[in-house]
C-alpha cells in the first residue's frame, strides 16, 4: 500500500516537470490578487509569443520547444519568492518573464533570481526603485517604462485640467508608494499644492475615515491603488459621502471592473493614466495584425509589453546558443539594442535565420523600441483614459 | 452642509457604527448560543457568514438569468436555508464525535472547519472579489428631505435602512422564540444546566440542532447585511469579523444572547467612533488600528470582569 | 545533472523549512504538551522573532529602522528574548483563562502584533516589509561580512570576493539546512532533559490534575507562565530563521495565522502532542505533505487536462493552492477523529529510582 502510494506520488511529481529536451522559462504573473482582470490579456500575449516561436521553428537547430511555465505570483512579494524559488530550483528555468507587480519583482529578484544568476525580464513592473536596485549585477530588465516618467506626466495632466490643489492617497506597497512619491514631487515643483498625503492599507472593507480626513482639504483626489484591493472601495466611499469630485490616478486603477462596479454615470470626472504604445509605428502595426487574429486586445495596458518580453527572452536564448543561464543577460542586450537587422513582433523565422548565419538583430517591439539602458530600463509613452460610452477611452500623451 | 452641528458625526460615523454594530450583533448571537449550549468557541462561525453571502450572490445570479426580481434580500432566503443545512451537516460529521471529548478537540475541529469552508468557497468561486451590488448607494431622498425640513439632514442610504430594520425584526423574532416557545425554553434550560435539562426530559440533541438553525440563520443574516453594506464579497470577510464578534459575545456575557447584541452594538460604535476627530483635526487612533479596538475591549473585559456586562457564564 | 541539482536544492529547502516548523512545533509542545495551554497565536511570536532579527541585523535603509548591523547571533538571541518577553506580558494577563478563551485571546494578540507591524512603518516599513535580511552562512559571501571581522583576518576583502564568485552559487544551502537541523536536535535534547526533570514532572502533574497539584502546594500559575515563555522563546528563534530563509518578511502574508498557526497545530496533533519526537516527526511529515502537495496537485491537474481536452485548466491551476488547503483541513479532521493521540503517543516521564 505504501509502495503504491510512493510510486503514484512520484509519477505525479514527474508529470509536473517536463521532458529534458525543451527550453523552459518561468512566467510568474499576478493571476490572482488585486488586478486579475489586467493580467489575463497579458498572459494571453505571452502565450502568443510562445506560439509564434514554436510554430516558426522552435529554439536552436533541433527545434526545441519554448515553454513558459506559468505560476501565480499574486502581486505579492512572498508568493513571488515562493513561486520563483520552485521555478529556479525545481523547473530549472533559463530565465524569468515576469512578474507583473513591482513589489513581487523586487522581492523575487533580491531573494531568488539574482543570487541564482537568473535573468528577470518584468512585463510591467514600473517602480522607479527597480532602476537602482542592482549594485554589481546586470540581471534585472523590464519592457515597461519606469513610473519616474508617469508620475510627471500625471502631474502635468492635473495642472492642465486646472486642478491646482489635490489630496493624495496611496496604497502602501512598492508600486503605488513610489509613483505617489514621484507625482507629489512633480506636482509641487509645478506650483501645485498637496493638501494631504496619506497611505492607506489595502483590503479593508471601508475607507470612510481615510476619505473623510483627506476630503476636508480638497475636492480633488490623486488615487494610487490597485482597483481590486482598495481602489474601487475608496472611490465608492468618496462618492457616497461626496468627499471628492475629481479623481486622477495611474494604471492600477484602469480596469473595466471599475466601471462595472461604480457605474459609468458616476465616473464623469475620472482620468487615469497608463503606459501606452505608439500605434503609428510599423512594429505596432505588425503586432496588431497578430493580436487581432489571436483575439488578444492589442492596446490594453501592458499587453504589448508582455508579448515583447516573452519574444525577447526567446531571441536572447536563441542568440546565446544554449539554455545556459549565464549567457542570457548579454545576449538580451544584443538582441534588444542592436545594431542589427530590425525584427518586428511575429518575425521569429526571420530572426532565427539571421542569428544562425551569425548576424545581429535589433528587436523593435510592440510597446516601443525596447532598447535597454544601463539599468535595464526602457523608454515609453503614456496615455490618459476617461470613461466614454461605458468603456475606457485612451488618448496617447505625446 | 458640512458645518451644521453633528451632521458629519451622525451621518458618517454614528450611523455606520450602528450598522456595523448590527452586523456584529447578529453574528455574536450565534457565537454566544454555541458557547452557551455547546460549550465551545466556534471558529468557523465567520465562514458560515461568508458562505451565506456567496450563496446569496449565486442565487441573485440565478434569479437574474431567470428573469425574477433579484434583490439581495430575496436571494438571501434560499441562501440562509443552505447555510443552515451546512451548519447542521458540519455538526453531524465534524462536531458530534466530540460531544463528550475534552473541549479542546472540538475547538481544533472548528479551527479546521474554518479553513475547509473557506478553501471550498475559494475553489468554487475563486479568491477575488465579486461585486454584490453595483453602483453607488445614494442617501434615501425621502428621509433626507423629511429631516432637512427639521434643519437636521439625515443621510441614510436604503441599504443601511434595510440593515437596521432587518436587525430589529430578527431581534423581535428571536425574543419571541426564546421566551414563548418550547424550543426556546429548552435552549435556555440546556444553556443553564445541561444535566438537569436532560433529567427533566429535554431532548438535548434536538436543542443542539435548534441552536445550529437559529445561529446559522443569524449568521446568514449578518453575512448578507455585511455584503449589502460593502457591496462586494471576498473570501476573508468572515474571518475579519470573527474576532470582533467573539469580543461582542464576551463583552455581553457568554450565553446571554441579548448581551451579545448589546456587545455587538457597543463594539461597532466604538470601532467607527475611534476614527472620529474628537480632539482637533486627526482621528484619535490611526485608522489602521481600528480593528484593534474590538480586541482591546475584549481583553479588558477578560481581565476586569470575565462574566461580561450581563453576567454570563465564565466556565 | 541540472535536474539532480534542482531536486537536491529542493530537498535542502524542505529540510530547512521542515526544521523551522519542527522548532515551532517543539515550542508549541512546551506550551500545549507540557502545560496544556491552547496558544493560537503562534504566528505572532514567530513574527516578533523574525522582525527583531531583521531590524537588528539589516543594513541602513531609508524605509525602516535599521542600520544597526549587529552580528547575526545577537539577532538570533534578541529574537528569542523579545518573543519571550512579550509572552511573559501576555501570560501575566491571560494565563488563567480557560482553553477557548486563551485561544481567542492569543489569536487576538497575534492580530494586534500584526497590526502594529503593519502600521508602525517608520520602524518596520509597514506592509512592504523588510528585505535583504542576512542569511546565516550565505552572509559570508556578502561584502559587508567578508570585509569585517573575522573573515578579514583570514584573507583580504578582494580575495574573498574572488573566492565567492568562483564557487557554486548555492554552496551555503546545505550549511544553512544543517545548522537548523542541529538546533532542532539541540532543542530536542534540552527539552527531553527538561521533561524528565522535576520541573517537567510537575508540569505533567498540573496538566493532568490541576486541583490536586495546587492542593499539593504547587504555584500553578507561575509554572504555566514559565512554560508559556519557554515555548515562546523557541518560537521566536524559529521566526528568526524563517526571516533568514525568506530574506523578505512582511506582516500580512508571511505570518498568516491560517497557514502558520494552523499548520503547526496539525503537525503537533498528527505527530503526537506531548511527545517531543512526535512534534519533530509531525513537522517534517506534514511539511513534506504540504509542500509536495503543490507538485502533486499540479501533476493531477496536468493529468486531468490531458484526459479532458476541453477543460480550462488555468482556472484549476490558479485555485490549486486552495485545493491543497482543503485537503490539509480534511486531513486534520481525519486525524482528530481517528488518531487523536497522533503517530507517537506521549511518553510519561520515567519515575525516578528513589521513591
Amino acid at each position: 500500500m505504501i509502495k503504491k502510494l510512493i510510486i503514484s506520488v512520484m509519477i505525479l511529481f514527474g508529470f509536473s516537470t517536463v521532458t529534458i529536451a525543451d527550453v523552459k522559462i518561468g512566467n510568474p504573473m499576478a493571476r490572482t490578487g488585486p488586478i486579475p482582470e489586467l493580467v489575463k490579456p497579458m498572459s494571453a500575449a505571452v502565450d502568443l509569443a510562445v506560439e509564434h516561436v514554436n510554430d516558426q521553428g522552435g529554439l536552436f537547430s533541433d527545434g526545441q520547444k519554448y515553454i513558459a511555465v506559468k505560476v501565480d505570483s499574486a502581486c505579492d512579494p512572498v508568493a513571488a519568492v515562493d513561486a520563483v524559488t520552485k521555478l529556479v530550483n525545481v523547473e530549472v528555468v533559463t530565465g524569468i518573464v515576469g512578474p507583473v507587480c513591482s513589489g513581487a519583482t523586487i522581492a523575487q529578484a533580491e531573494s531568488v533570481s539574482i543570487p541564482a544568476g537568473v535573468v528577470t525580464l518584468s512585463v510591467s513592473a514600473s517602480s522607479p526603485a527597480i532602476s537602482e536596485m542592482e549594485s554589481n549585477t546586470d540581471l534585472v530588465f523590464r519592457t515597461a517604462a519606469s513610473d519616474a516618467y508617469q508620475g510627471i506626466a500625471l502631474a502635468e495632466l492635473a495642472m492642465s485640467k486646472g486642478l491646482k490643489e489635490i489630496a493624495v492617497s496611496y496604497a502602501n506597497d512598492d508600486y503605488n508608494a513610489a509613483i505617489a512619491g514621484v507625482f507629489t514631487k512633480a506636482f509641487t515643483s509645478m506650483g501645485g499644492k498637496i493638501t494631504g498625503n496619506e497611505a492607506h492599507e489595502p483590503n479593508k472593507a471601508s475607507y470612510r475615515s481615510e476619505v473623510n480626513t483627506l476630503g476636508a482639504g480638497s475636492n480633488n483626489l490623486a488615487l494610487f491603488a490597485y482597483y481590486g484591493s482598495s481602489g474601487i472601495t475608496i472611490m465608492r466611499n468618496a462618492m457616497e459621502t461626496g468627499a471628492f469630485e475629481n479623481f486622477i490616478g495611474a494604471d492600477g486603477m484602469l480596469a473595466q471592473e471599475v466601471i462595472d462596479q461604480l457605474g459609468a454615470e458616476n465616473l464623469g470626472n475620472v482620468t487615469f493614466t497608463t503606459s501606452a504604445s505608439d500605434s503609428s509605428t510599423d512594429a505596432f502595426k505588425s503586432w496588431k495584425k497578430h493580436a487581432d487574429a489571436a483575439n488578444v486586445p492589442a492596446s490594453d495596458p501592458f499587453v504589448p509589453n508582455s508579448y515583447d518580453a516573452a519574444f525577447l527572452m526567446a531571441l536572447a536564448i536563441e542568440k546565446a546558443g544554449s539554455a545556459d543561464r549565464s549567457k542570457i543577460a548579454a545576449a538580451l542586450r544584443e538582441v534588444a539594442n542592436g545594431p542589427g537587422e530590425k525584427i518586428y513582433p511575429g518575425e521569429w523565422k526571420k530572426a532565427k535565420g539571421i542569428i544562425a548565419s551569425g548576424g545581429s538583430i535589433d528587436y523593435v517591439g510592440a510597446a516601443g523600441p525596447q532598447d535597454f539602458d544601463k539599468n535595464g530600463d526602457v523608454a515609453g509613452l503614456f496615455s490618459k483614459n476617461t470613461v466614454v460610452d461605458g468603456k475606457w477611452k485612451s488618448v496617447v500623451i505625446k | 452642509m458640512w458645518e451644521s452641528f453633528g451632521f458629519e458625526f451622525i451621518n458618517f460615523y454614528f450611523i455606520p457604527g450602528l450598522v456595523l454594530g448590527c452586523i456584529y450583533a447578529l453574528g455574536a448571537i450565534g457565537i454566544t448560543l454555541t458557547f452557551g449550549i455547546l460549550r465551545f468557541a466556534n471558529f468557523s462561525h465567520g465562514e458560515i457568514m461568508m458562505t451565506s453571502s456567496y450563496l446569496t450572490w449565486e442565487f441573485i445570479m440565478i434569479f437574474t438569468s431567470l428573469g425574477i426580481l433579484a434583490h439581495p434580500l430575496i436571494g438571501a432566503i434560499p441562501a440562509s436555508i443552505c447555510a443552515i443545512l451546512l451548519a447542521l451537516f458540519v455538526d453531524r460529521f465534524f462536531y458530534k464525535p466530540f460531544r463528550n471529548a475534552p473541549t479542546i478537540m472540538i475547538v481544533i475541529a472548528s479551527f479546521g472547519m474554518m479553513l475547509i469552508i473557506r478553501s471550498m468557497v475559494q475553489v468554487i468561486w475563486g479568491p477575488n472579489q465579486l461585486t454584490f451590488v453595483k453602483g453607488i448607494a445614494k442617501p434615501n431622498e425621502y428621509i433626507r428631505d423629511l429631516t432637512a425640513s427639521f434643519d437636521f439632514m439625515l443621510l441614510i442610504p436604503n441599504k443601511h435602512f434595510s440593515i437596521l430594520i432587518g436587525t430589529v425584526l430578527i431581534m423581535l423574532l428571536f425574543n419571541y422564540l426564546l421566551s414563548s416557545t418550547k424550543i426556546g425554553k429548552g435552549m435556555r434550560a440546556v444553556s443553564d444546566n445541561p444535566d438537569l435539562a436532560k433529567v427533566s426530559g429535554i431532548d438535548v440533541e434536538n436543542i443542539i440542532k435548534a441552536t445550529w438553525i437559529v445561529g446559522g440563520f443569524c449568521a446568514a443574516a449578518a453575512g448578507v447585511f455585511l455584503a449589502m453594506d460593502t457591496q462586494f464579497i471576498e473570501s476573508t470577510m468572515g474571518f475579519r469579523m470573527l474576532l470582533p464578534m467573539f469580543a461582542a459575545a464576551i463583552l455581553g456575557g457568554i450565553g446571554r444572547p441579548f448581551g451579545a447584541v448589546a456587545g455587538g452594538l457597543i463594539i461597532g460604535l466604538a470601532e467607527e467612533l475611534s476614527a472620529y476627530p474628537w480632539f482637533g483635526d486627526g482621528p484619535v487612533i490611526s485608522p489602521g488600528y481600528k480593528s484593534g479596538v474590538a480586541f482591546s475591549i475584549m481583553v479588558l473585559m477578560l481581565i476586569i470582569k470575565p462574566s461580561g456586562l450581563f453576567k454570563g457564564k465564565v466556565f | 545533472m541540472d535536474i539532480i541539482l534542482g531536486y537536491f536544492l529542493y530537498g535542502m529547502s524542505l529540510l530547512t523549512v521542515g526544521g523551522i516548523y519542527a522548532l515551532l512545533a517543539l515550542g508549541l509542545n512546551v506550551q500545549w504538551g507540557f502545560a496544556g495551554l491552547f496558544n493560537a497565536g503562534i504566528a505572532g511570536f514567530a513574527a516578533i522573532g523574525a522582525y527583531t532579527y531583521a531590524i537588528l541585523t539589516t543594513a541602513e535603509s531609508k524605509f525602516h529602522y535599521g542600520g544597526l548591523e549587529l552580528p547575526l547571533l545577537v539577532g538570533d538571541v534578541m529574537a528569542m528574548v523579545l518573543a519571550g518577553f512579550i509572552a511573559g506580558v501576555i501570560g501575566l494577563i491571560c494565563i488563567r483563562l480557560r482553553a477557548d478563551y486563551l485561544a481567542i485571546a492569543t489569536i487576538g494578540i497575534a492580530e494586534i502584533i500584526k497590526l502594529v507591524l503593519k502600521n508602525e512603518s517608520d520602524i518596520t516599513n509597514g506592509p512592504r516589509g523588510i528585505n535583504k535580511i542576512p542569511r546565516t552562512w550565505e552572509h559570508f559571501s556578502e561584502e559587508r561580512f567578508y570585509s569585517s571581522f573575522p573573515l578579514n583576518v583570514i584573507n583580504s576583502s578582494d580575495s574573498w570576493q574572488i573566492f565567492f564568485e568562483s564557487i557554486a552559487r548555492w554552496w551555503w544551502q546545505p550549511f544553512f539546512a544543517g545548522t537548523i537541523i542541529l538546533i532542532v536536535l539541540l532543542t530536542y535534547f534540552l527539552l527531553e532533559k527538561l521533561r524528565t526533570s522535576p520541573w517537567g514532572r510537575m508540569m505533567t502533574a498540573i496538566r493532568e490534575n490541576e486541583m490536586a497539584a495546587a492542593a499539593a502546594g504547587k504555584d500553578v500559575t507561575r509554572r504555566r507562565i514559565e512554560a508559556f515563555i519557554l515555548g515562546a522563546l523557541i518560537m521566536g528563534l524559529a521566526g528568526a530563521f524563517l526571516g533568514q530563509h525568506l530574506r523578505l518578511i512582511e506582516p500580512t502574508q508571511t505570518f498568516d495565522p491560517s497557514k502558520m498557526t494552523f499548520l503547526v497545530w496539525v503537525m503537533l496533533i498528527a505527530g503526537g502532542s506531548g511527545n517531543n519526537k512526535g512534534a519533530i516527526l509531525g513537522a517534517f511529515l506534514i511539511w513534506f505533505v504540504w509542500s509536495s502537495s503543490e507538485l502533486v496537485t499540479n501533476g493531477m491537474i496536468e493529468i486531468l487536462a490531458s484526459i479532458f481536452d476541453s477543460v480550462d485548466i488555468s482556472i484549476l491551476k490558479n485555485r490549486a493552492g486552495f485545493i491543497r488547503m482543503l485537503f490539509i483541513g480534511l486531513l486534520l479532521q481525519i486525524i482528530l477523529q481517528r488518531y487523536p493521540k497522533g503517530i507517537l503517543p506521549e511518553k510519561r516521564p520515567a519515575v525516578s529510582g528513589k521513591i
